[in-house]
């Protein structure tokens, strides 16, 4: 356990920073000729195809964080273990910009391809509401940190808002909606070709750095804030 | 070729904004959370100064951490 100490932690963030630094912008660069200049222009939707590259990292990154987020705060809640908290802590905010970031892009994405700017289906509702669920989690984590019982509010909040993980999945199965079907299957044949493959995972890298980033400069500042409290005790 | 490029076949502003959105946005928040932790990181070496000489000495020693933050200031210095 020694490992998951604060000193050992925040040498290891300092490392990654100074690292993902060095390597960020050179793989923007080449994510951004990728999916700006290379990859080539869909056959129905021309090239607002290309909103694609920001809107549906950006979704998944979302959906991915709220899980993340929703498995540490029970995890924290049953055995107390205080790096969980800042973990999620550090992650919420960035949760909470990919969950917007995706739903203005499909927005704008929506215009020209749906002819509307937005619609009350279920896949584009149900982003709406894991939305909310990152304001209300955050508002609690700014309004409750005192409280004793700020834990099992936030384990509340992740064991409702992980119910509508699944439902952002399949809705646009279980349901008739203007969202179109996934295109990218895990297990099972895709239905999108390698030439806007290889740009969708470059663009999902970027955009994984810069969360990585974010989220190693948070942790830090959560570590000092917690180091500046022991001093003041000294 | 390049007024080509940037109308996009006619999407160009739906593309170039949806660009600017995620970028703007990232900006934003890379510059606040980095302006929140260099402030703490100062706040923390100021109140680590005004600490007694051999206090600080022995707690600089035994802290992985509050040397982590004394080097980044110093470099900052």
């Amino acid at each position: 356990m020694e490992f998951f100490s604060f000193g050992n932690i925040i040498v290891y963030i300092d490392k990654f920073i100074k690292f993902i630094n060095s390597i960020f912008f050179v793989i923007l660069i080449i994510g951004l000729s990728f999916a700006l200049i290379i990859s080539p222009v869909d056959y129905l939707q021309g090239d607002s195809v290309r909103i694609m590259y920001v809107h549906v990292p950006s979704a998944w990154i979302g959906l991915s964080i709220f899980s993340l987020i929703a498995v540490s705060t029970i995890l924290n809640f049953l055995f107390k273990i205080k790096n969980l908290f800042l973990f999620t802590k550090s992650l919420a905010p960035i949760g909470l910009l990919f969950t917007c970031l995706s739903i203005v892009t499909g927005s704008i994405w929506g215009k020209p391809t749906w002819g509307t700017w937005w619609a009350w289906d279920a896949r584009l509702t149900s982003m709406l509401v894991l939305m909310l669920f990152y304001v209300l989690f955050i508002l609690t984590l700014k309004y409750f940190k005192n409280n004793e019982n700020l834990t099992k509010i936030l384990s509340i909040l992740s064991i409702v808002g992980i119910i509508n993980i699944p439902i952002i999945k399949y809705s646009v199965e279980w349901w008739s909606t203007l969202h179109q079907p996934a295109s990218i299957k895990f297990l099972g044949t895709s239905s999108i070709h390698t030439s806007m493959l290889i740009p969708l995972f470059l663009m999902l890298l970027v955009l994984l750095l810069y969360c990585a980033l974010i989220f190693l400069m948070k942790y830090k500042t959560e570590i000092i804030k917690i180091k500046k409290q022991n001093i003041k005790r000294l | 070729m390049i007024i080509e490029f940037l109308k996009m076949g006619g999407y160009g502003f739906y593309v170039w904004s949806s660009f600017l959105v995620v970028f703007t946005f990232c900006t934003l928040l890379f510059y606040k959370t980095r302006k929140t932790l260099k402030k703490y990181e100062k706040e923390f070496a100021k109140e680590l100064e005004n600490l007694p000489a051999e206090h600080k000495k022995r707690i600089a020693k035994s802290s992985k951490v509050i040397s982590s933050i004394l080097a980044s200031q110093n470099k900052l210095s």
